[in-house]
């Protein structure tokens, strides 16, 4: 399975769903994205993700020097 | 005495009581029903909280929409459910200055919170009927967390005990995504955490008191108690809290449905978002702090409390409302006593109506510029409306009245350019700065000259009593 987001293959199952057979979560763990097997994932070409973007992304908050 | 809510379930139950709450339920699927239902709320007028009972291969169930409508604000406040905005305005002033009410500390066993304790195999899902708000939200979001951190220079200083909102996304069974933006009171704590390396613990709280989700949306100096804002709104009565159980340092809401607890991973960032906004548009990803989740308290069948957020209104601009607007009136009316009523519920005060007297010539611009030099003002508040002290800034109509008849563009519209911005309005660009537009919509006063003074119709002294004679007779209607 890919990852809808960023085509990554380190896609996993995170849990199922605790009643029934109803469902199971996935997580990219290489851009994050977690979905649930029910939905209809479309996602916007704007929010499509690809190493050059990740390794651009803003930091929030920045991390502060270390003090000794 | 004022009604105070002892927990979520006590106010739920007076929501239902006063048909402000309606439950489904038929199972319904965590998406597309769950966000859909909270944007239909948010079309609503007078919309109830909407409680679902059973969720699609869950366990428990949810609510959502709880503060989404004046009327529940109102009885969210013990006021009747039809008490004007204008009216909860000026009784939230009132017990505003009761701060500080000190909180009251509860022994463990006398806290519902910890009727059940999840320390292995941790896994959200198994408590929390988790699920996507918005299509392009990159997953499943807590959204209307209270998140209760300590400063780690004076962790037993509780008035620098932070009770916060910040949006969280759950990364794993186990583990969320936060944003502290610099500018929250949570960001100086980590910063100091990181500083030296070391994890920030976190308590998490889920499913609270109206009044505690309501301070922990407020923006309060950083050395004041939000618990003991919560003690001053409840009208005296103080706010329970009790220990958290991994941190001698925090103290969370005693009767909470979840609370969470952990700590946030220092000096370490990763991808989080995307995630609809209250703007009504997307912020992008970002790379941000992440929490290690070692244990979870729960009330006995927890209710998960989230709320829907997008395009205005929606619950989360009843959360930043009137608490936005009641700080702004006080620094403003410090200094100009002139100064009626604020009403900065815009978008989180990015568009501010006043209500002011007018002393003399340029004062209702004089207003707008003080305005503009608060601490949330400066750089919020982007489009600044002022009105004579006898126009309901809470209702539009007449602000539109006042707009419509007592402007000329050429004198009373002022735009100032290149001015601090907030980050989160798509139109600031840079992000972070904007102009700033000023409508003075007051009438001239001396010395500027009002060439075409009108005389002001004055409605006759027998309106009120008619006002409550065609309410009852109406009320009484709508009965039959």
């Amino acid at each position: 399975m890919k990852c809808p987001r960023c085509d990554s293959e380190k896609v996993r199952i995170m849990t199922k769903s605790p009643v029934g057979d109803a469902w199971e979560i996935y997580v990219c763990d290489h851009c994050c994205y977690s979905w649930r097997s029910t939905e209809n994932i479309q996602i916007s070409e704007i929010f499509k993700l690809n190493d050059e973007k990740i390794a651009n992304m803003g930091i929030i908050p920045p991390i502060p020097p270390l003090k000794k | 005495m004022t009604k105070v809510y002892k927990d979520l379930r006590d106010f739920l139950a007076t929501l239902e009581e006063e048909g402000q709450l309606v439950r489904i339920k038929e199972e319904v699927m965590p998406e597309p029903d769950i966000g859909a239902a909270g944007r239909a709320a948010a079309n609503i007028e007078n919309s109830p909280a909407i409680l679902f009972e059973k969720v699609n291969g869950y366990n428990y169930s949810l609510v959502t929409n709880v503060h989404g409508s004046w009327r529940n604000h109102a009885l969210m406040l013990g006021l009747p459910k039809d008490t004007t905005i204008k009216e909860q305005f000026f009784e939230l002033n009132r017990r505003w200055d009761k701060f500080p009410v000190p909180p009251k500390i509860l022994a463990r066993e006398e806290a519902l919170c910890k009727e059940n304790v999840i320390t292995e195999n941790i896994n959200l899902f198994d408590i929390l009927p988790l699920y996507r708000i918005n299509e392009q939200d990159g997953g499943f979001f807590l959204s209307k967390a209270s998140v209760i951190s300590g400063d780690p220079e004076f962790p037993e200083d509780l008035n620098k005990l932070n009770v916060g909102i910040y949006r969280i996304q759950v990364k794993d069974v186990d583990r969320l995504a936060i944003q502290p933006m610099p500018v929250h009171d949570i960001a100086i704590q980590l910063a100091k955490a990181e500083e030296k390396d070391e994890p920030l613990p976190v308590a998490i709280a889920l499913g609270v008191s109206p009044l505690v989700t309501f301070m922990a949306s407020t923006p309060v100096a950083y050395d004041q108690n939000e618990y003991e804002f919560v003690g001053a709104l409840q009208d005296g009565v103080p706010c329970e809290i009790v220990k958290a159980d991994t941190c001698d340092h925090l103290y969370v809401p005693a009767h909470a449905e979840v609370i969470i607890e952990g700590y946030i991973i220092p000096r370490k960032r990763f991808v989080e978002g995307a995630f609809g906004e209250f703007p009504g548009s997307y912020s992008g990803c970002r790379k941000q702090c992440e929490i290690q989740i070692t244990r979870i308290t729960h009330r006995t069948k927890p209710i998960f409390e989230n709320l829907y957020i997008g395009m205005p209104w929606t619950e989360t601009d009843y959360l930043v409302g009137l608490n936005t607007s009641i700080p702004l009136y006080k620094q403003i009316k410090a200094t100009m006593p002139e100064v009626v009523a604020v009403n900065a519920m815009y978008t989180h005060g990015i568009g501010v109506i006043i209500s002011t007297k007018v002393r003399y010539g340029g004062y209702g611009k004089g207003v707008a510029f003080r305005l503009l030099s608060t601490p949330h003002g400066m750089p919020y508040s982007k489009i600044v409306i002022i009105v004579d002290e006898y126009v309901d800034p809470f209702n539009l109509e007449q602000v539109m009245w006042a707009l419509t008849t007592r402007v000329k563009p050429s004198k009373d519209v002022v735009i100032i350019p290149n001015c601090s911005g907030m980050v989160l309005d798509p139109s600031s660009n840079p992000a972070g700065m904007h102009d700033k537009l000023i409508i003075d919509a007051t009438t001239p006063v001396a010395p500027e000259p009002n060439p075409r003074s009108c005389e002001m119709l004055v409605p006759s002294p027998a309106t009120p009593k008619w006002e409550e004679i065609l309410r009852q007779l109406q009320h009484a209607a709508q009965k039959k």
